[in-house]
């Protein structure tokens, strides 16, 4: 393989891979590559992907952390810093290598947009730190639409073995054309508060979602509206409007307000042990399946999937 | 947003959360019944800093009443028991979102029992 520095410290590139054989074959090179230079390796790849690449290092599996990207990464927002920030992090010193694979086909219409958003913005959470993080994408399987959002995603494609920089690079793009309008859906059931009915939103939630089939994840739904409603009270012009509905198999809350959401890494970044504030739309990621944003001059929308 | 009148009795956002916080009696510490969010913050935050003020070496912090705890509350819990000098806090019969909190963001922070409901 030949390699590009594009930036000397982080860096990025997606992986278009034809087949298992080629998949495996690149992964494992390098995992092998970070193994022979000292640096802690993690894999976050979809399950069968993981079988693959284990399987591929034999005996050399053992030093490498192994997590299933459908399971911690199901909700791209928590990939930053629920996988890779958590594992960059556990090791300070020197560079870390890890390949993410937050894209599969079967991502559905709802998800697409934030595994595209979550990829350009790994580019802002790393930026000057030590660390490689490779991104495999099935060329085969997955639209032309996805592949071309990746060169603009990443500032390196690995493609038949060779690396090139994106010339299509611009992961701001990416961030803003996935900034799509949100609505509630026809029929759902709608609240508006203000900081005196926030107990009630969330007792309105926690109702919604139990009529329409949730009984496990209940405490989440009730966590994370409290969070929303607490922002909008607090950040999003003190008034704000809940709406909850069922949809493919899953429990919708959205929480809109007069708000502005400035800082795109909000609710991506690990917190000080110390620090008060700034865990709310972390934990909202953590808790959901699937978390959608839209901000605009006109206020801002966020809406978490809990699944049933 | 805090309005706890002067006889430090409970405070109310215009019909919204209530809480009520005061000292425990018998043993170190604080009892609270209510909501602890945003518009109860001050009240909560100011048993805590009470609570630290009089720790020596076991604080006992009894939830029983209390139905619901947002993150930044656990937050204030947790900052005031990793602020202090030595010894443990002892959280007694807490909001099921406590510990789940607790354990996402300060899985090593060995200053805080649970003592559940």
């Amino acid at each position: 393989m030949s390699t590009v520095v594009i930036e000397e410290t982080f860096s990025h590139p997606a992986l278009f891979y034809g087949s298992e054989d080629e998949y495996a074959d690149r992964t494992v090179t390098f995992v092998r590559e970070g193994l022979a230079a000292g640096e802690p390796v993690a894999v976050a790849v979809p399950g069968r992907n993981l079988e693959l690449i284990r399987t591929g290092l034999g005996a050399d599996a053992r030093d490498i952390s192994f997590l299933d990207m459908t399971e911690a990464g199901r909700n791209p927002g928590r990939i930053i810093p629920g996988v890779l920030r958590a594992f960059a992090d556990r090791h300070p010193r020197g560079r870390v290598r890890i390949i993410g694979e937050p894209v599969w086909a079967g991502r559905s219409a709802a998800e697409y947009p934030a595994c595209a958003q979550h990829e350009a913005l790994i580019n802002e959470a790393f930026a000057g730190r030590a660390a490689t993080i490779l991104c495999p994408y099935d060329a085969t399987r997955l639209d032309a639409d996805v592949l071309a959002d990746a060169l603009v995603t990443h500032p390196t494609v690995i493609d038949r073995g060779r690396e090139r920089a994106s010339g299509s690079y611009d992961w701001r793009a990416v961030v803003a054309r996935y900034n799509e309008p949100l609505g509630p859906a026809p029929g759902a059931a709608v609240l508006g508060f203000g900081t005196g009915e926030l107990p009630e939103a969330r007792r309105f939630a926690v109702d919604r979602a139990r009529s329409l089939g949730l009984s496990e994840r209940l405490q989440d739904v009730e966590l994370a509206v409290a969070e929303l409603t607490t922002n909008s009270v607090v950040h999003g012009g003190g008034q704000g409007t809940l709406a909850v509905w069922a949809e493919a198999g899953q429990v919708v809350c959205e929480v809109r307000d007069a708000g502005r959401l400035t800082d795109p890494l909000a609710g991506r970044r690990p917190p000080q042990p110390g620090q008060i504030g700034g865990r709310g739309l972390l934990l909202v990621h953590h808790v959901a399946d699937l978390v959608r944003t839209h901000t605009a001059e006109e206020g801002t929308t966020v809406r978490f999937y809990v699944r049933l | 947003m805090d309005a706890t009148g002067p006889t430090g009795g409970p405070s109310r956002e215009r019909g919204g959360a209530v809480l009520e916080v005061g000292p425990l009696s018998g043993r170190p510490g604080i009892r609270a019944s209510g909501e602890i969010g945003v518009t109860t913050r001050r009240s909560w935050e100011n048993a805590l800093t009470e609570l630290s003020r009089r720790h020596a070496d076991v604080s006992y912090v009894e939830l029983s009443g209390v139905r619901f705890v947002d993150v930044a509350g656990v937050a204030a819990l947790a900052v005031t028991a990793m602020n202090l000098p030595g010894g443990r806090v002892v959280v007694e019969q807490p909001p099921p979102q406590l510990p789940r909190v607790l354990r996402l963001f300060w899985p090593s922070l060995q200053r805080i029992e649970v003592a559940p409901r």
